[in-house]
């Protein structure tokens, strides 16, 4: 009888078949939206790369041209590059900074806890719009309360934030961190939480003071996660376009014009959706790199227990 | 049984009713019309409820779209060959967009015997080879409103139609004072770049796809960024920022003067009644330049409607077009102190009587309405792309973030890069 249902279970048989059928039928529905919706996009995007099109009728190949002209003739492509790392790089590593420390500070006994959570977690749950205006009336260079702050506090001519072009990428860096940081103050409260206390414990009798429990045991605790967020942080920030669009619309002038941005410019304002498919192939391969970088630093860095 | 039979029964008549719905519907026509702002807009539903009286057997289906993002909407929808019968646009740029892509129907055959000469000529802009695309249905042309009121309590001299810029911008000086919450503005310069543009584009010094014209721009930026510098005009960062609609910083009397489109007309008739306490009197005149030209040019943008190219319903659709850009829908329009592209006699009484209802309001206001009309932005295929370079140009220069020269130089290039003449 066992011999029966082995043969019953084997590849190939007739229940085997069934069973993955079953199986494949569940996740069909996300499987099936995932292929239309997203992946024969990207692969579209691969090809509409290779041409010009306008949206039109017709579409002409070019080859490589796309390309040539996005390294060689757009004057705004390496300015944008530089914005998308500026970007990436002021607001990763505060951000996951600051989430860290927010997540320690929760995880302490403190009064209120579950008060103060909600409080850094709400900015990213309201809606962007909401907060980026709230974030710009704060930062207003004329009348907001942070310049008028600043004056009282004796500063003659405090940063115009938004309204110059040296302040508006930090302004912009400013408002992603306040968005994101609840989030992944989340993820690393569940990270510190799953820290055993008999480590901790081990640490104060050795004589560990509290950097150096910090240091030895709860830093490489949570350099999964760390890792994890430092991930999902790159690639957000690579990919993003919806906080200029709210906030500065690229300006003033291509102050915070970042790769994302200047693809949607060139895909919907200017119709040029061959060009634009060229960018986001770069911008694929760029995020791409990364992230095997990350992949490889993994393997270094990250303990797991 | 008897449940039975009465259930029977009642589908039978069921059936026979939508049968004869169907029957009814055959009969009508359904034009789909692709349009923005329309459950806000009063006049768009009074001219369909006009045309679908006028015009019994034709049904409107109205399809909105957020009024922030359709000119980048419209476009990508037609490519999916949508079958609007009657496309409604904000400007030029997307239009030619729209031609571009073969997205609009030719109405030369349509329009045969059509009269035109109630559009003054309007309707030349919206050819391209020799093939008409679309209709006019609103022009609105860029004015300086004051106040009255301001100019009287400070005893200065209204502004006149034929001053200079230079003239302009010393009455803009001399209408600042106050501070803080009290102060008063001389005048408002609102964000989008044509409150700058289109001092020069009204004696047709700079044209948007011609780089060689960009130079012309410079002393306007100069003045403005003048007046911004000496605290004359509120801060185009601050603006920005704060997201501030030009509107209401008229309405509250923050600024003496302002450079809008007519459309404001509409809006200062509706949101400042002159029975209203805190109503106050206005005025227009024509924008200032250094060529002593006054009312015989107006610059502007028109708002064109036109047939998709995957209409099912051509025929009805131009007769919807010729009923809403034609004499009815026009006097709708004007009604509501919006400046429709047709402007007959009818149109230009209803202006010029808008003194007797709104005391407020200033007399013989058709007479800035009838000049040669300027297109603000001329049917360009690469518009869009172009008007985009515009706009970051002024965002640069107005925050200061680069010198006026500098900005034209570098921006030149790029709108050359964007297919702009050089």
């Amino acid at each position: 009888m066992t011999q029966g249902l082995q043969s019953q279970r084997k590849p190939g048989s007739k229940l085997h078949i069934k069973r993955t059928l079953i199986a494949y039928s569940f996740i069909a529905p996300n499987f099936i939206g995932y292929m239309v919706l997203t992946f024969v996009p990207i692969i579209l995007s691969f090809v509409y790369s290779t041409m010009e099109w306008n949206l039109g009728v017709e579409k002409t190949f070019v080859g490589i041209g796309n390309f040539r002209y996005m390294f060689s003739v757009d004057l705004d492509f390496w300015k944008v590059v530089w914005n998308t790392f500026y970007y990436t790089i002021g607001t990763v590593p505060v951000c996951l900074i600051l989430s860290l420390l927010l997540a320690i500070l929760m995880n302490q006994g403190l009064r209120g806890k579950v008060f103060f959570r909600s409080v850094f977690f709400f900015p990213y749950v309201a809606s962007l719009v909401a907060v980026a205006v709230v974030w710009m009336a704060l930062f207003n260079p004329d009348k907001g309360p942070v310049n008028e702050l600043l004056r009282s506090l004796g500063m003659k001519n405090p940063p115009r934030w938004a309204g110059s072009a040296e302040w508006a990428m930090p302004t912009v860096i400013g408002l992603t961190i306040w968005k994101q940081a609840g989030y992944y103050m989340v993820v690393y409260l569940a990270a510190l939480q799953g820290v055993p206390m008999e480590l901790y414990e081990a640490a104060r009798m050795d004589g560990a003071n509290a950097f150096q429990r910090f240091t030895h045991v709860t830093w490489p605790m949570v350099t999964p996660t760390t890792f994890f967020v430092s991930m999902m942080l790159i690639i957000g920030t690579f990919k993003s376009y919806d906080i200029m669009y709210v906030t500065t619309q690229g300006g003033p002038g291509t102050a915070t014009k970042v790769l994302a941005y200047h693809i949607y410019n060139n895909a919907f304002v200017s119709m040029k959706f061959g060009y634009a498919s060229a960018l986001s192939v770069f911008l694929f391969f760029v995020v791409l790199i990364i992230t095997l970088i990350q992949f490889r630093g993994e393997k270094r860095f990250t303990s797991y227990l | 049984m008897k449940l039975k039979a009465k259930l029977a029964l009642l589908l039978t008549l069921v059936m026979l009713c939508s049968f004869c719905a169907v029957q009814a519907s055959a009969e009508e026509v359904t034009l789909r019309v692709a349009l923005w702002d329309y459950s806000n807009t009063e006049y768009y539903k009074t001219m369909i409820s006009g045309f679908e009286a006028a015009n019994p057997g034709i049904k409107v289906e109205v399809v909105e779209f957020s009024a922030a993002e359709y000119s980048d909407t419209i476009v990508v929808k037609m490519t999916a060959q949508e079958d609007y019968d009657v496309i409604f646009m904000k400007g030029l740029p997307e239009m030619a967009a729209l031609i571009n892509q073969g997205a609009l129907m030719p109405l030369d055959e349509l329009a045969e015997g059509y009269d035109f000469a109630p559009y003054g000529g309007t309707e030349q802009s919206l050819v391209v080879d020799g093939v008409l695309y679309g209709m006019p249905f609103r022009k609105d042309n860029n004015l300086i409103f004051y106040n009255k009121d301001l100019f009287d309590a400070a005893g200065v001299e209204y502004p006149h139609d034929g001053m200079t810029f230079e003239e302009y911008l010393d009455l803009a000086r001399e209408m600042t004072s106050g501070e803080g919450a009290d102060k008063v503005y001389g005048t408002h310069v609102h964000t989008w770049a044509s409150n700058v543009y289109m001092y020069s584009r009204f004696i047709d010094e700079y044209v948007y796809n011609d780089a060689s014209t960009w130079d012309a721009l410079i002393p306007y930026y100069e003045g403005i960024l003048a007046l911004q510098n000496e605290g004359v005009v509120q801060d185009y960062g601050s603006l920005k920022s704060g997201n501030i609609h030009y509107s209401g910083v008229f309405y509250k009397q923050e600024a003496a003067m302002m450079q809008i489109g007519t459309w404001y007309i509409n809006m200062l008739l509706e949101n400042i009644p002159s029975e209203d306490y805190a109503s106050f009197n206005w005025g227009v005149c024509s924008i200032p330049n250094d060529q002593g030209i006054t009312t015989e040019n107006v610059v502007g943008g028109l708002t064109p409607v036109a047939i998709g190219a995957y209409a099912k319903h051509p025929e009805e659709a131009w007769s919807f077009l010729a009923y809403i850009t034609g004499s009815e829908g026009a006097q709708i329009l004007a009604k509501t102190g919006i400046v429709p592209a047709w402007a007959g006699q009818e149109v230009l009484d209803i202006f010029d009587g808008f003194h007797n209802d709104h005391p407020n309001a200033p007399e013989g206001l058709s007479k800035y309405l009838t000049g040669n009309f300027v297109i603000e932005q001329p049917m360009d295929a690469n518009g869009k792309a172009i008007a985009a370079v515009g706009d970051e140009m002024h965002s640069a220069i107005m925050t200061g973030s680069m010198s006026v020269e500098d900005a034209i130089a570098e921006y030149k290039a790029k709108a050359i890069q964007e297919g702009a003449a050089e």
